[in-house]
């Protein structure tokens, strides 16, 4: 056989993907009012401003709570916190 | 997305509905690490990257707020395992048909619109047989199927703290990868068997290449490896023509792309790119040049003298360097003529004359604060030396007490109010509050630290500096010096 036909093993560079158990979504909230709803703020203050100002001005009957960074990082809920959260908003993811 | 999907993962399984918004061009990205993180399915909608936040937010208000109401579809109520192939075989056949394989490439829709090489960083590569990986293998006593994890205890991104034995989670996709697969990468690259450990060095690292901003990833090797691999470090030393520079600056660049999935358009989002990340950008400090008492980069960062260590940067912002002309760098310290000698006030006095007083505080003023890698040549560093720099440490702070200016001018850049955290925080220096200080308070634009900048002493002639935006120790808490002895 000619050495240009000869076959050959070549490996896969590609790093290893680890399997993830994935799971549902969370149920969604049957209304808005008197909800506890979390705003996590993380950066991009042209949007997340006007964005927060009108949630608490069009859904006063909501219980807004807030955390903001100027970083993407969020600034977390506690555990405590979360018991006592409905749902959250984070904005904005990059 | 520095944590924001794991983030919203924890709060979906924990029974909290979320609603992200994003940007179109972040798509992609938000999908592959909503499924990383375990909720695939999770709910997000784009802002606008140019219409004004109030008139942007009402397009998207009643729609975002939906997605925490909106009842879930079948698919969202869904539960199970991703289980992903892991074939060690890539692919079997003649050379010729391994090259057009592995050269194959995929369609990026916008923001790129192009092909894009799905194995390689677009051009040709030494194919990875089964024979030569096991033959890049006898560079390295690691076992084939060893995990890559870290060497050390060290500083991650964000005061993570990483211990010894943690598994390495490459960027951006969070993949793990075993030495056999760094080895592939090696080959693939163009390196040879004792360039092995280097690469496995720069692998601990994870071989970050930043988000959305113009950010270079390049490396510098200290230590006997220098002269082992034959690096150059004299003229042209970041340039081509260097074998052993050029296939390592490579790996980086292919495991970048195959171990942590960084595909331009997807989830390597650096907006124009940089051309350092071109082919790859590895070069060595010439330790046998540097004035008395100055040390190396090993010794710098707590290794012995004789241990060989690389440097890993993923620095953010540009290369300066072309400030003045050797010659005219010549003229200053000979004979105090030129420009230079009037800038300084010189005229006609031979050198020693301190050159930083001719670039410095300039290298800021059109340019992002921060630390700074100075690279400069080994006439250079005798000058600060005979001058009464014993030390790169006496440099360093130099060169940051040059840099001060009024809180007024700082307030005006713009990275400062991502890294002030909108100024909500307080000065490092006097510990205040950001928004009690006066105007004319001074703040080091050089960084925190003195230590924040390093210099590398090349060893060519032609009198120049380069200055690389780096922040070298301490940005996010990144410690960015790995062994290479550990992986011999």
């Amino acid at each position: 056989m000619a050495e240009k036909d000869k076959v050959y093993k070549f490996l896969s560079p590609v790093g290893m993907e680890l399997p993830v158990k994935t799971y549902p979504l969370a149920p969604r909230l049957d209304k808005l009012d008197g909800k506890t709803i979390h705003i996590s703020i993380t950066g991009e203050p042209d949007i997340t401003i006007p964005l927060e100002k009108k949630l608490r001005a069009d859904y006063p009957n909501v219980n807004w709570t807030q955390k903001k960074s100027y970083m993407p990082m969020p600034v977390m809920l506690s555990d405590e916190e979360m018991k006592t959260t409905d749902a959250v908003i984070l904005a904005v993811c990059w | 997305m520095w944590g924001q999907l794991p983030y919203l993962a924890k709060l979906e399984k924990a029974g909290i509905p979320t609603a992200l918004i994003d940007f179109d061009d972040q798509h992609e990205m938000v999908k592959q690490e909503a499924l990383a993180a375990g909720v695939p399915n999770i709910r997000y909608i784009p802002a606008s990257r140019t219409i004004p936040g109030p008139e942007d937010v009402d397009q998207w208000l009643e729609p975002m707020l939906e997605m925490l109401t909106r009842p879930l579809t079948e698919k969202e109520k869904e539960s199970g395992m991703y289980t992903p192939s892991q074939d060690r075989i890539l692919f079997e056949g003649t050379l010729d048909e391994a090259q057009e394989f592995y050269q194959q490439t995929r369609h990026v829709p916008e923001p790129l619109n192009a092909p894009i090489s799905v194995y390689t960083d677009g051009l040709p590569i030494v194919l990875p047989t089964e024979e030569r990986v096991r033959e890049m293998l006898k560079g390295t006593s690691h076992k084939p199927d060893e995990l890559i994890a870290y060497q050390s205890d060290r500083g991650g991104r964000f005061e993570r703290r990483i211990k010894k034995g943690d598994p390495v989670r490459f960027q951006p996709r969070a993949w793990t990868a075993t030495v056999e697969k760094v080895a592939i990468n090696a080959v693939m690259a163009g390196c040879k068997p004792e360039h092995l450990p280097v690469v496995l060095a720069i692998a601990e690292s994870g071989v970050q290449t930043g988000t959305t901003v113009f950010n270079n990833q390049w490396m510098c090797l200290s230590g006997p490896i220098v002269k082992e691999i034959g690096i150059n470090t004299g003229t042209g030393m970041m340039g081509p023509g260097n074998p052993a520079g050029m296939a390592i600056g490579r790996a980086y660049q292919l495991m970048a792309l195959n171990l942590g999935g960084a595909v331009p358009g997807i989830s390597r989002m650096s907006s124009i790119g940089s051309p350092i990340n071109r082919v790859g950008l590895c070069f060595g400090e010439c330790a046998d040049k540097l004035p008395p008492g100055w040390l190396g980069l090993n010794e710098e960062f707590g290794f012995k003298k004789d241990e060989s260590v690389i440097m890993v940067m993923g620095s953010e912002g540009g290369l300066t360097g072309a400030q003045f002309s050797p010659g005219g760098y010549r003229a200053l310290q000979k004979s105090g003529h030129g420009g230079m000698a009037r800038k300084l006030g010189v005229k006609g006095i031979p050198g020693p004359h301190n050159w930083l007083d001719w670039i410095l505080p300039d290298i800021w003023a059109g340019e992002r604060e921060g630390g700074r890698a100075f690279i400069m040549t080994h006439e250079m560093a005798y000058d600060l030396y005979r001058l009464g720099f014993k030390s790169k440490g006496e440099v360093l702070e130099y060169i940051w007490k040059k840099s001060f200016e009024p809180l007024k001018k700082y307030r005006d850049r713009s990275w400062v109010d991502l890294f002030t955290n909108g100024w909500l925080g307080n000065e490092p220096q006097s510990g205040k509050p950001w928004k009690e200080l006066p105007d004319d308070y001074m703040v080091p634009a050089a960084g925190n630290r003195p230590e924040e900048s390093c210099i590398i002493v090349c060893g060519s002639d032609e009198e120049i500096c380069y200055e690389i935006t780096a922040t070298i120790r301490g940005m996010w808490g990144m410690q960015p010096v790995y062994s290479i002895n550990a992986w011999r």
